[in-house]
């Protein structure tokens, strides 16, 4: 009987505690931040989360956005699709206003479904693949590039500057790295032979049957569509095959990491990316501000603070949470980021998507002039 | 290209091998398949980067990088061994008389909870080993066979010579063999069963470590899942060359890594994979008991 008392108890307690929470729940804004934040690509998740964790931080203590607190949810999709539609239910269920994510293609495709049903803006500052804003979702915008765009300038980049005659095109079988890989292989049309196609198994140690079977054909250069861990064991066993040329490759490449990973093999590779942040003023500023808290920040930390800013600025603008107004004020006004001004074309893509050339040399990612 | 094929997978075969051993000793003497020792082969892998740490903090590697690296492996293998012999003291050798599903259940949660101490402690990302060894190695007909790989060879074959030696010529290695072939009359003989079962553990995991330093140094990344993949397909070696034989871990594990690789070359790199577990079940239809295996005799 004593135990009964015990287990009463408990659950007034629990119970006084829920109530408390759904009264809270009329002063809170909730913006989700989703990303892989455990697994190898960890990094980027942590990334995403710490810059919207500084967005919100910094619109709370100016008063928080209508009178009220912000508050921001973290949900890890170990950059697993499956993960990932459950992480965007467990942001509906919390009546999240707003969603800063995911990082990877196959992740954000899946889920903007999930989102834009809830009436819920969605706002990514990594998914590159196409698809993701030509589904006709009203509520869908990215604030980075696309594939299509950065496999044209790597392509052009590639004919016009190495002027190869042999391509090896390899992928990763991702919505995000196969498809970079297939508009590379589409803007190179005639400029060049593609000899070899063929995707590899994320996280498998060994690559060398592969680059052993690329360095047969007698390639000028590889194009590699896929993320930073498998690229820097890419680059570090062919070295140990004997095949000596260079790597073209996508975002998804551009962090130091890689360069840990592959060590010296790591020189010479090429990547497409975003501009040069550090000489811009505003971009400047939000680098110091996040060196403070967190350390340095990674390659898209700036990209998912401007995307937490313009949802944040857009509901203090229309005055509501409203997943439809809010989308609506977003799609038909410019907004100040860290590149400079942002605004949206009718699919929900940047207008202006600056992708430049960049190589590694001496350990560190310099842009190509 | 085929040369290089064939070196590739001779690499990756020895490493299979070096596993395969450990799951095939258990088996020939216990009857239980060890499903923690492909985290057994994962903690080898991290303690061998934790040790190359501190000896670059101490200055080893200036003076001398051999020397650095056979500590490392060393050092890996003894705690390796003792991890191993203490799984057996503590989730195994209570089950001996339990029904045959009970330790197998208890390798499987063995398995589940290595994983998530690794995770929790050392973190879910991927650490690194910058490359040690130069890539550029000796020509070969036509193939570059680079340091590591050599070295991944001579070092997995005097291991295993050590190992053939140690059992088919020492007193220990006989109690061994008798033991495998029956427990209870071997302990009617005199002979200290739980003295070899730990003294099979502790070889089989110090084995396992020393494929997982190697491999740290060959790929440079270690991630607290590798044991996983690792320990299925060491497992796959070990069924192919016949479970319970050493020699047929030996050559079901060299067979494997060419397999894989001969098959990601001319077939697809996409199925990599799927032609080790083609191979399981291919082996399973055709021919249970392996390449060098015995046919199971009920023992009446």
């Amino acid at each position: 009987m004593k135990r009964f008392g015990v287990y009463l108890s408990i659950l007034c307690a629990v119970a006084v505690l829920l109530t408390a929470c759904q009264s809270q729940q009329q002063n809170i804004i909730r913006i989700g931040a989703a990303g892989p934040m455990t697994g190898d690509q960890s990094k980027m998740g942590i990334d995403l989360r710490n810059s919207v964790e500084l967005a919100v931080a910094e619109w709370n203590q100016r008063g928080g956005v209508l009178g009220k607190k912000i508050e921001m949810l973290s949900g890890d999709d170990q950059a697993d699709p499956k993960q990932a539609v459950s992480v965007a239910n467990k942001f509906i269920n919390q009546k999240a206003a707003a969603v800063v994510g995911h990082w990877n293609s196959s992740c954000s495709i899946p889920t903007s479904k999930y989102y834009d049903d809830a009436n819920m803006v969605m706002i990514s500052p990594a998914t590159t693949n196409p698809q993701f804003t030509l589904q006709g979702f009203k509520k869908v915008f990215r604030v980075c590039g696309t594939d299509d765009q950065q496999g044209r300038i790597a392509a052009a980049f590639v004919l016009k500057t190495l002027r190869p005659k042999r391509i090896a095109v390899i992928h990763d079988k991702t919505a995000y790295g196969q498809g970079l890989a297939d508009f590379f292989q589409k803007a190179l049309g005639n400029g060049a032979e593609v000899v070899y196609y063929g995707g590899i198994v994320q996280r498998d140690p060994d690559y060398k049957a592969v680059l052993t079977a690329i360095k047969e054909k007698r390639p000028d250069v590889y194009f590699f569509g896929g993320i930073y861990p498998e690229a820097g064991r890419l680059v570090r066993q062919a070295k140990e095959v004997g095949l000596s040329i260079p790597m073209i490759t996508g975002d998804g490449v551009y962090d130091p990491t890689f360069v840990n990973i592959a060590g010296k093999a790591a020189e010479g590779t090429y990547v497409t990316f975003g501009k040069d942040a550090a000489g811009l003023t505003t971009a400047r500023s939000f680098n110091e501000k996040y060196k403070k808290v967190y350390g340095e920040p990674g390659p898209y930390s700036i990209y998912a603070y401007d995307a937490a800013n313009i949802i944040l600025t857009a509901i203090k603008e229309t005055g509501t949470t409203d997943g439809a107004k809010v989308a609506d004020y977003i799609a038909k006004n410019t907004f100040p980021g860290a590149f400079g001004d942002i605004s949206f074309d009718k699919n929900g893509d940047v207008t202006k998507a600056p992708y430049v050339v960049w190589q590694v040399k001496d350990g560190k990612f310099i842009e190509v002039k | 290209m085929f040369v290089q094929q064939l070196i590739n997978g001779l690499a990756l075969g020895a490493v299979y091998a070096l596993i395969a051993l450990g799951y095939t000793m258990v088996y020939g003497i216990l009857h239980l398949i060890n499903f923690a020792h492909g985290e057994v082969y994962m903690l080898g892998a991290y303690l061998g980067i934790i040790v190359m740490g501190i000896l670059t903090i101490a200055g080893l590697p200036v003076y001398s990088l051999s020397l650095a690296i056979f500590f490392s492996i060393l050092i890996s293998m003894a705690f390796c061994a003792l991890y191993g012999a203490a799984i057996e003291r503590f989730a195994y050798r209570p089950l001996r008389t339990a029904a045959k599903l009970a330790p197998l259940i208890s390798a499987v949660g063995v398995s589940i909870i290595l994983q998530n101490v690794v995770m929790l402690t050392q973190g879910t990302e991927y650490k690194n080993l910058p490359p040690l060894l130069p890539s550029e190695g000796f020509a070969v007909l036509g193939a570059n066979v680079s340091p590591v790989q050599a070295f991944i060879l001579s070092a997995s074959i005097v291991l295993m010579l050590i190992l053939h030696f140690f059992v088919a010529r020492t007193r220990l290695g006989k109690a061994m063999r008798a033991t495998s072939q029956d427990r209870i009359m071997a302990g009617l003989l005199g002979i200290n069963i739980n003295q070899v079962i730990s003294i099979t553990f502790l070889i089989g995991s110090s084995l396992a470590a020393a494929a997982g330093v190697m491999v740290t140094l060959y790929y440079g990344v270690v991630h607290f899942f590798m044991g996983y993949l690792a320990g299925i397909k060491a497992f796959t070696a070990a069924v192919l060359g016949g479970i319970g034989s050493i020699p047929g871990a030996m050559l079901g594990g060299f067979m494997l890594g060419m397999i894989e690789n001969f098959g990601a070359s001319y077939i697809s790199s996409v199925y990599k994979d799927a032609f080790a577990f083609l191979v399981l079940i291919i082996t399973l239809i055709l021919r249970p008991s392996g390449l060098l295996g015995e046919k199971a005799l009920d023992k009446v």
